[in-house]
């Protein structure tokens, strides 16, 4: 290893003349080989199907066919180990009912199994001549682009809505952008990087890294990372971690497997968590356990937060939290004396209304002890050798492309929601209002500052997005919204309920064994996907489908020359070297090497690495840790974290939770599947079979309930049914129901969109961001249940189970 | 690893204070050995959820090898660990033999079975 004060650079340099010094040493390591009769292709498996890692695996091919895939042993990020989802891809991969050609269905057709193949040229013309008449006769952010999330789409699918020319491009219709994005602004506004749990995983030895020490304690919170493995952080990196010390501290309402064994686990009330955070910093202040060294030189506000959080008072919390007194004063000093913690957080923290200030209070915490940048701390990851686009929208890939459309990105709708506006996504939950009245409403720009006008939304671009059965809320407002615009496009590998209900074209995307690509998602390392076989049918990789569709749209609308340039590639390859512009690979000289590590080093803040101006500090106004967030304050928003009540709870909402006496939480991962994805593999539905609401065995017992029956879940926004799972695991005043159902073996003909709307949990839920424009409240609901009286319709045939 | 063609003397230890009960045992024996859905050669087995004393929890998960399991003798005689062995996503499942195993089982919760 080099003297990190020598090589250190974060992320790695970009544009070097020679070769890079990587931490990784790739000389012997090949990336084919013949074992047998197969040919082994060594790669990364980066989607698709949906999954947030991009675990290194051995695609074994025969005869130009894909016959198994393995783990890579040397692989550092996984280590020779998978999850059952790549274990079984191939039954995703050789799906008799994937997507094999592009489709297209006459509008008046929407909602009827009535799709006809048709060519990719005719598939572009149809779309083109489409959007050309919708941004002639109202401008081009009349066309909304979105993505979903799993698929290796965050940095492609902004370059699609920028050589579109639409300055509307989001996560589509997730209410208040509340997957990570929320999360994300506020460690960008606070701390000025994105930062993660060291779990070793910057250095390519792993835990023998000399330099690593595992995290005293990890803070579980909100998320279940064995079987969610969310956001680029494989989750058993955690069980690594405990085998070598750490301690966990876990936050949830459900006992999970962590939970189980951590040194104290704190079964919250859904959507409380920033209560209980603010109490931590009130014992570790009032008990002067906080790290003052810290504090002094590397924190602005701290005079104030400390007063702000006198109120929060373990007692006081206790109540709010539903938790025991002495466990949060105990659960507080151990992560205040921990020799380095770190937060574990999982897309709960979005999911309440305001919980934009959850992560704040979390972080605040973490400020508070100085767990930043220290072994088995927080750790700022920046993208790798300065290639942005694998993981998160790249302005300078944007800027970079020669597009001669203006984007207007006045014209985005941000709604009234300035900090919103920095994230440069449109609020969903406004886009849906736009969608419903025929007339986005504007209200601020990309600056935050105040614009006026309104326009209608024409034509929605969903790629990597079943937004029926999974990110939406209010799927029954969706459906009538998406099935109003003049055009609908979706992308993806299956017909899903979103592409019957509501596209005039499908277009079929190509899966990770069949397409080259880069790994990144949240990148510690640059890798590739080495492509194994050609993909089925005339599938198409979804960067494929963007950069074609780009060279279609412009030849016909501005000819040949202009579109060479917007949209100058012919093969992915091209494309992918196009994307490793500023860095020292190409994509030829990555996929030889399957993964290149920069070399990283800890405690940048203090090197003067974190900074455009090279000074010591963390990327924000005041180059410190901000407890008081001088951003935020510019928003108009508090600066200071806070707790609030969720709108809807049995506190905030006393009548209403007469009515609705249960907290509803959703979206927990099961075992097997990514989101809505994965119901098709035998294998993997065999641990999941239905829709399932976990309920107490008391609470289930009140309502003559019992295991595997309907339950009817109802509340004022709508309904849903699932099968009982009753288990001592959840709170007794709440329910925790799946997300993500459909079901892929209904005939697509039987007019029920495969179920969805049967059984979409999403039907009680608002599309109602916070007050930052932020955030939802997708976990902290009420609802009532009782048991289902009809059954027949909901579900394959009870034969089965 | 080393390499043999039959599984006399050799065993698996699990170390089950660790297993998540993530099932990847389980579907990469069925995928190695082409069994159907629902056909493994290892079994996983849970203890709880089950509160022993206030706050303390049994939430356990152990795989069990079945009589399908032939001990990946063929991956073996290839130099490769058994595919459960390999792919465990906590990496509690260790192959080896039995004396070696043995001596590794240095806490509670650790079974050892003899393939
Ligand atoms: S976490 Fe993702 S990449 Fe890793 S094995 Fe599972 S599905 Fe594959
Ligand atoms: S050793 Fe092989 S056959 Fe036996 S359980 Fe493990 S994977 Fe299955
Ligand atoms: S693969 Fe390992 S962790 Fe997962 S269930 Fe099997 S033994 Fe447990």
């Amino acid at each position: 290893m080099l003297e990190e004060e020598t090589s250190c650079q974060v992320g790695g340099s970009p544009a070097a003349e020679d070769k890079p010094l990587t931490a990784d040493a790739p000389q012997g390591r090949l990336w084919t080989w013949q074992e047998g009769d197969c040919t082994v292709i060594r790669s990364n498996a980066r989607t698709g199907p949906g999954c947030h890692d991009n675990c290194g695996v051995l695609l074994y091919v025969k005869d130009g066919k894909l016959k198994k895939i393995e783990g890579d042993p040397e692989n550092p990020y996984n280590q020779g180990r998978l999850c059952l989802r790549c274990l079984a891809a191939k039954e995703m991969i050789e799906h008799p009912s994937r997507l094999l050609y592009p489709l297209k269905r006459s509008r008046d057709k929407r909602g009827q199994d009535c799709f006809e193949r048709t060519s990719w040229e005719e598939a572009f013309s149809i779309i083109t001549r489409e959007f050309t008449r919708i941004i002639d006769a109202y401008g081009a952010q009349a066309i909304n682009v979105t993505q979903g999330t799993g698929r290796d789409i965050n940095g492609y699918g902004p370059l699609l809505a920028r050589l579109i020319g639409t300055p509307n491009y989001g996560m589509g219709f997730l209410s208040g952008q509340g997957c990570y994005a929320p999360r994300l602004m506020m460690m960008f506004f606070k701390v000025g990087d994105a930062f993660v749990c060291d779990y070793s995983q910057f250095s390519p030895e792993r835990y023998d890294d000399p330099r690593w020490q595992p995290p005293g304690v990890i803070m579980v919170w909100g998320n279940n990372p064995v079987v969610a493995n969310s956001d680029g952080t494989l989750g058993h990196w955690v069980v690594e971690c405990m085998k070598r010390g750490s301690e966990i501290i876990c936050i949830d309402p459900k006992l999970t497997w962590l939970a189980g064994r951590a040194k104290h686990w704190l079964q919250v009330r859904p959507g409380t968590d920033a209560a209980l955070a603010l109490a931590f910093c009130n014992v570790i202040i009032n008990e002067q356990l906080y790290d003052a060294d810290f504090v002094s030189r590397w924190t602005y506000g701290f005079e104030q937060f400390a007063e702000s959080v006198q109120g929060y008072t373990p007692d006081r919390v206790a109540t709010i939290c539903d938790v025991g007194e002495q466990s949060i004063i105990e659960a507080a000093r151990a992560i205040a004396r921990a020799k380095g913690a770190c937060l574990q957080w999982g897309v709960a923290v979005d999911h309440t209304s305001e919980g934009f200030y959850t992560g704040m209070t979390m972080f605040d915490l973490l400020a508070l002890t100085g767990n930043f940048e220290k072994p088995g701390t927080m750790v700022a990851a920046r993208p790798c050798f300065g290639v942005e686009e694998t993981w998160l929208a790249s302005q300078k890939a944007i800027d970079a492309l020669e597009v001669p459309a203006n984007p207007g990105l006045e014209k985005r709708l941000s709604g009234p929601y300035p900090a919103l506006a920095a994230l440069g996504m449109p609020s969903n939950d406004e886009m849906l209002k736009a969608l419903e009245t025929g007339k986005a409403d504007l209200t601020v720009d990309e600056a935050g500052q105040p614009v006026s006008g309104s326009y209608p939304v024409k034509a929605v671009w969903l790629q990597t997005n079943n937004t029926l059965a999974c990110m939406g809320a209010q799927p029954q407002r969706l459906l009538p919204a998406l099935q109003g615009t003049d055009l609908n496009v979706v992308v993806d590998l299956f017909m899903t309920p979103t592409a019957m209900a509501v596209a005039d074209i499908v277009l079929p995307a190509a899966c990770f064994s069949e397409r080259p690509g880069l790994t990144g998602h949240h990148p510690y390392y640059l890798g590739a996907i080495a492509q194994a076989t050609n993909p089925p049918g005339e599938c198409k990789s979804d960067q494929r489908i963007i950069f074609e569709f780009a060279r279609h749209f412009w030849t016909a609308r501005e000819g040949e020359a202009v579109a060479r340039l917007a949209s100058p590639w012919e093969t992915e390859e091209e494309f992918y070297d196009w994307i490793l512009r500023d860095a020292p690979f190409t994509y030829a000289e990555l996929k030889e090497r399957t993964w290149a590590y920069p070399e990283f080093c800890y405690n940048k803040h203090e090197k003067g690495l974190l900074r455009p101006d090279g000074k010591p500090g963390f990327n924000t106004q005041t180059g410190r840790y901000e407890f008081h967030c001088l951003a935020l304050e510019g928003f108009g928003l508090a600066p200071l974290s806070g707790y609030s009540e969720p709108p809807e709870s049995p506190v905030s909402s006393p009548e209403l939770a007469e009515k609705y006496p249960l907290v509803l939480t959703t979206g927990a991962r099961r075992w097997g599947y990514f989101h809505s994805e994965h119901r098709q593999s035998p294998t993997l539905r065999q641990f999941a079979p239905w829709p399932e609401v976990m309920i107490h065995p008391q609470t289930a017992k009140e309502h003559g309930i019992g295991e595997g029956d309907w339950v009817l879940l109802e509340n004022d926004f709508g309904s849903c049914r699932m099968r009982a799972h009753l288990s001592v695991r959840i709170r007794r005043d709440t329910v925790s129901a799946d997300h993500g159902w459909w079901f892929p073996e209904r005939d697509p003909g039987d007019g029920t969109l495969f179920g969805v709307l049967e059984v979409n949990v999403n039907q009680l839920l608002p599309m109602r961001p916070g007050r930052s424009g932020y955030c939802n409240s997708y976990k902290s609901q009420l609802c009532r249940i009782s048991k289902a009286a009809d059954t027949a319709s909901a579900g394959p045939s009870d034969s089965e189970d | 690893m080393e390499h043999t063609n039959d599984s006399k003397g050799f065993g698996l230890l699990i170390d089950y204070r660790y297993c998540s009960g993530c099932h990847s045992c389980e579907v990469a024996c069925q995928v190695e050995h082409g069994y159907q859905p629902g056909v493994f050669g290892i079994t996983l087995m849970q203890l709880g959820p089950e509160e022993i004393k206030p706050g303390k929890w049994q939430y356990d998960f152990l795989p069990v090898p079945n009589d399908r399991c032939d001990a990946c003798v063929e991956r073996s005689a290839a130099g490769k660990l058994p595919s459960c062995a390999q792919h465990c996503q906590a990496g509690c499942i260790s192959y080896g033999r039995i004396e070696e195993l043995s001596s590794m089982m240095a806490h509670r919760k650790m079974v050892l079975f003899r393939l």
